[in-house]
């Protein structure tokens, strides 16, 4: 089995490559005999039932069973979970009455304030355009449910984050202890933290706070840690050399040092909150969220469109002011009692706004304010409907029929055991034999879970998103690397996708393909591609210039620099590209369950929406085993020719 | 316990008013030191006991004394160990093994809030990177000794401006770390040691990281202070012409251990070994070997009326005199005579001088040594 000759198409080997162990053929060789097997054992073999006591999904639907038919008298959920719940709940709802006492000219006040002394002008114009259209499309207390969410799950996620990390960055041993916890809730895919939550607190705002923070924490812990690592080991020893006590080393020298990384911990735990509170929308958690998985349901583009603004605009503003906050230097802190001062006008000044505006009878926006978008845009998107309707029906069609359609029916209707080889054989081509194991039992795992055929349904439509955003990816990427000036245009653009939830990418997506497979497959490609884009161009980029000089020198032509000289050296970046390509697509499955897409990610919405543990949580399980037969091998294939 | 430590103490006897007595100190990294401490592995060589056991030893069996008011200084290139030892005097790093005892107590025994209290108020420590913090002004970071003792605010600044002051930085207490030169920097680093006035200065490479013209500004200073405020000194450095400058002692540190210890004098005119001789090669031996070094009894027929000197000149302060007349120099200490040194005794010297790399090592057999 060697792969030595793995890079002989562009290094020349001493001997010419011999075809076969070039290990490309060899992949082409074993998809060939699937194909082949697939041809003569066509609907045969389908992955068998397990025994009754095996099976796992209605192992779950009898623990849920009993949860519910526990959950007021079981110790546990009446001294435990329901206290946490109540208390949660009370923190959101306690968060929101602050939001509406202080009504919306105080709480714009206040917020753009805010930015304007952490973050300066152009971010406090940006917080209050973000206000603005909150007001005006008539989703304010949408998104004051939305925020109050949002605070109540970051802070508790800061809480718990930031000592865990202080101490992971203070002990080695507990580092070591903490970090495959950490490195296992990052794997999971968003939705699947919503099961367990629904189980233990019921529908509604406290199972998603819950869900908000489990899921937001990790990063706090992880970055906090690494600030306090690498606080400058120079200053920890003169400091120590001069007496400071354990605790006067943390608070004068590792966390005032550590501020800055700190501060992008807390950046990431806003981001991931912003995107799991919308997500959260799926388990009763009311908001803007909500708004735009019921304007989804409805096929309303122009009322998903509204929500979806608002988010967004939400979600950017969030991000830039903290990472305002963080960067600010160190110099321009300035002394406390100004600072103080300030604060104290602030919050003067949203009192009075919301005193004038309890007087002059406007707390609530007034609803004549509104000025909804909702119909023109509708309008609108008819129009292009009409224009190009007729252009991506033709598309999604084609799709459909010659691409994925023929897909899935290759990997549901082979025999299982001949999928479950192939995989196996492509891990051993790609990485090994350990890497062929691990894709060998992660699918097998799906079939144990009782999922084989919506497994491969799903399989079919990440790797086509995949292949898609990965094409996609690389001629953009190419472009990006190879144009500064468009690469300047192309940079904000992928910044703002980047700070985007992953839901609002259904809204286009819908407005162009409708409803199924083919707009999640459009939303999955377009929220994988900005990593994608971004990896590719930095690799072409990190190419020597040395390298480029001489060839050119050589008198190559600029494909033939590109197709000898670029690709090949970025190789390794792009093959990390394709990895993160595959990981977002999958991380977007049950989101685009909520269009259309079926398989796993309708069995997760399906099981959170009807309660049937046994389901959701078997086809989340699935999720997890297919990210973990993709992640592997495509990252042995990168890992290879390293 | 093992002959060869037995032989170290012999070699530097117990000094009662030692400021600093080290004791046969081991550091050893890695995880079992045992299987290197009190085993035959113990006298082999620091690539053969990686080899063996995967421990580091970084400084091995290490005994010396530092008198006080001395400026002592280890010189060792890198990797040698030194600052290893110098971080092992006050626990930064911990020691595997041995005694470091600081007027008389042994700092090995401290626990952990004798161990502060000694850093807050004996000990002071300079440290080749500055270790500022660069979120506190200048002053903050000079007061950061006092701060955390717990001393008032408006004590601590009076006493760090005084620091400031003395170190040449007025002016400069609200800046920040960041908007200092490297050598401004340093100097912080030496005001926030200097103000807890520590009976203990530890130099760690201070000057390494400053370019030659600022390195010299900074030695002089530091000669100018340590003789101002009467501190004990133990200075690092891998910078022969500053240790010879700076050290009333020298310590040659070789594969964390010390191969010799004595006075500039002593090493240049009497290296231990090829080691220390190759070290101090390039050294010109006029300008540290003193009269005394060479002075010998004047033999029966040499006039003795040539010109006087004191014990402490240089070489080569005394050549012009030599060259005006053919009577030896005289070296007298008051109204004593100690010894008379002639033309050919410095010939020697500067002969020496000339012809590097011949091993022949003939200070050594002229005249009397004068040590003790």
């Amino acid at each position: 089995m060697s792969t030595a000759f793995g890079a002989a198409p562009t290094i020349r080997a001493d001997g010419p490559p011999t075809w076969l162990t070039s290990r490309w053929t060899q992949a082409l060789l074993v998809l060939a005999a699937l194909l082949a097997g697939f041809a003569v054992l066509r609907g045969e073999h389908a992955f068998p039932a397990l025994p009754e006591p095996f099976q796992i999904g209605p192992f779950f639907d009898r623990v849920y069973d009993w949860v519910v038919a526990n959950r007021n008298t079981s110790p546990l959920f009446l001294y435990g979970f329901n206290y946490l719940s109540v208390g949660l709940g009370s923190a959101v709802i306690l968060v929101n009455q602050v939001l509406t006492l202080l009504t919306w000219p105080g709480v714009t006040v206040l917020g753009t304030f805010t930015a304007w002394r952490v973050a300066g002008p152009r971010t406090a114009a940006l917080v209050l355009a973000a206000f603005a259209v909150f007001g005006l499309t008539g989703l304010w207390s949408e998104a004051m449910t939305t925020l109050a969410l949002i605070i109540t799950s970051v802070l508790l996620a800061l809480l718990i984050g930031i000592p865990l990390g202080i101490l992971a960055g203070r002990n080695e041993g507990f580092d070591a202890a903490i970090r495959p916890v950490l490195n296992f809730l990052q794997i999971m895919p968003a939705f699947a933290y919503l099961m367990p939550m629904l189980l233990l607190f019921g529908i509604g705002n406290p199972a998603a706070a819950v869900a908000t923070t489990v899921y937001a924490f990790p990063p706090a812990v992880r970055i906090t840690a690494l600030a306090i690592r690498n606080v400058d080991k120079g200053a920890v020893e003169a400091t120590t050399s001069l007496g400071s006590t354990s605790w006067q080393l943390l608070t004068k020298v590792q966390l005032p040092l550590a501020r800055r990384t700190i501060m992008l911990g807390v950046n990431q735990t806003i981001m991931l909150a912003v995107s799991m509170v919308v997500i959260a929308s799926v388990i009763g958690a009311g908001g803007l969220g909500d708004a735009i998985y019921q304007a989804l349901n409805k096929v309303n583009v122009g009322q998903a469109f509204e929500a979806g603004l608002a988010i967004v605009l939400m979600a950017i503003a969030l991000d830039r002011v903290t990472a305002a906050a963080g960067n600010r230097e160190y110099a321009s802190g300035g002394s406390p009692v100004p600072r103080l001062a300030m604060t104290a006008a602030a919050v003067l000044a949203a009192v009075a706004a919301s005193v004038l505006a309890r007087l002059a009878g406007v707390a609530d926006w007034p609803r004549e304010w509104t000025l909804s978008a909702a119909g023109p845009i509708n309008a609108f998107n008819d129009a292009v409907q009409d224009l190009f309707g007729d252009a991506t029906a033709a598309v999604g069609e084609f799709l459909l029929g010659w691409v994925l359609d023929p897909l899935r029916t290759l990997l549901t209707d082979s025999p299982w055991w001949l999928v479950l080889l192939a995989a196996a054989a492509l891990g051993l081509v790609l990485g090994g034999w350990r890497t062929a194991l691990v894709a060998g039992l992660s699918l097998l795992g799906t079939g144990l879970l009782g999922v084989w055929g919506l497994s491969m349904d799903t399989l079919s439509q990440v790797l086509v998103a995949a292949l898609v955003t990965v094409a996609l990816g690389v001629v953009v990427g190419v472009l990006a690397a190879r144009g500064d000036t468009f690469s300047r245009i192309l940079r904000p653009i992928l910044d703002a996708m980047q700070t985007l939830p992953p839901f609002v990418y259904l809204i286009p997506a819908v407005a162009l393909f409708g409803i199924g497979r083919v707009p999640a497959l459009a939303a999955a490609v377009v929220f994988a591609l900005p990593p994608v884009i971004r990896l590719v161009e930095d690799g072409i980029r990190g190419v020597p210039p040395e390298s480029v000089e001489a060839t050119t020198s050589l008198g190559s032509t600029s494909w033939q620099l590109l197709t000898k000289v670029r690709l090949p050296l970025a190789r390794s970046s792009i093959l990390l590209a394709v990895n993160q390509g595959i990981m977002m697509v999958l991380a977007m499955v049950v989101i685009g369950a909520l269009v259309g897409a079926g398989a796993l990610g309708y069995g997760v919405v399906f099981g959170l929406a009807q309660n049937q543990l046994g389901l959701g949580l078997t086809s989340g399980l699935a999720i997890v085993c297919l990210g973990v037969l993709l992640d592997r091998l495509t990252q042995s294939a990168a890992r290879r020719t390293g | 316990m093992t002959s060869q430590a037995t032989e170290t103490t012999e070699r530097h006897p117990s000094n009662g008013d030692a400021k600093i007595a080290v004791r046969h100190l081991w550091k050893i990294f890695g995880g079992n030191a045992d299987s290197v401490l009190g085993t035959e592995n113990q006298s082999m060589d620091r690539d053969a006991i990686r080899e063996r056991t995967g421990c580091t030893v970084a400084v091995r069996d290490v005994s010396f004394d530092v008198a006080p008011g001395e400026v002592f200084v280890v010189m060792g290139l890198s990797g040698s160990g030194k600052s290893t030892l110098v971080r092992c005097l006050t626990r930064l790093i911990e020691p595997t093994s041995g005694k470091v005892v600081l007027d008389g107590a042994d700092i090995g025994q401290a626990d952990p809030q004798e161990l502060r209290e000694l850093r807050r108020h004996k000990i002071a420590m300079v440290f080749q990177h500055f270790g500022l913090l660069p979120n506190r002004k200048i002053i903050d970071n000079v007061a950061y000794g006092l701060e955390v003792r717990g001393m008032s605010r408006a004590d601590r600044y009076a006493r760090a401006r005084e620091m400031i002051d003395m170190v040449g930085l007025s002016g400069s207490e609200n800046s920040r770390p960041g908007q200092l030169s490297g050598g401004m920097q340093q100097r912080v680093g030496l005001a926030r040691a200097l103000a807890v006035r520590p009976e203990v200065l530890l130099f760690d490479e201070p000057f390494s990281a400053l370019d030659p013209l600022i390195r010299r500004d900074m030695q002089n200073e530091v000669c100018r202070l340590q003789r101002e405020l009467d501190v004990t000194a133990v200075f690092i450095t891998h910078d022969l012409s500053e240790a010879l400058k700076l050290g009333d002692r020298i310590a040659i540190m070789r594969d964390g251990e010390l191969i010799q210890v004595g006075t500039p004098e002593e090493l240049v005119g009497r290296p231990a070994d090829d080691y220390v001789r190759d070290f101090v090669s390039d050294v010109s031996r006029t300008d540290v070997l003193t009269v005394s070094w060479l002075m010998r009894a004047p033999a029966g027929d040499e006039p003795l009326d040539g010109p006087v000197t004191a014990p402490t000149t240089v070489v080569r302060d005394v050549v012009p005199q030599l060259a005006r007349g053919t009577a030896p120099v005289r070296v007298v200490d008051g109204d004593r005579l100690l010894g008379v040194v002639g033309r050919t005794d410095v010939l020697r010297v500067i002969a020496e001088d000339q012809s590097e790399g011949d091993s022949g090592s003939a200070a050594s057999g002229a005249g009397a040594s004068t040590e003790g």
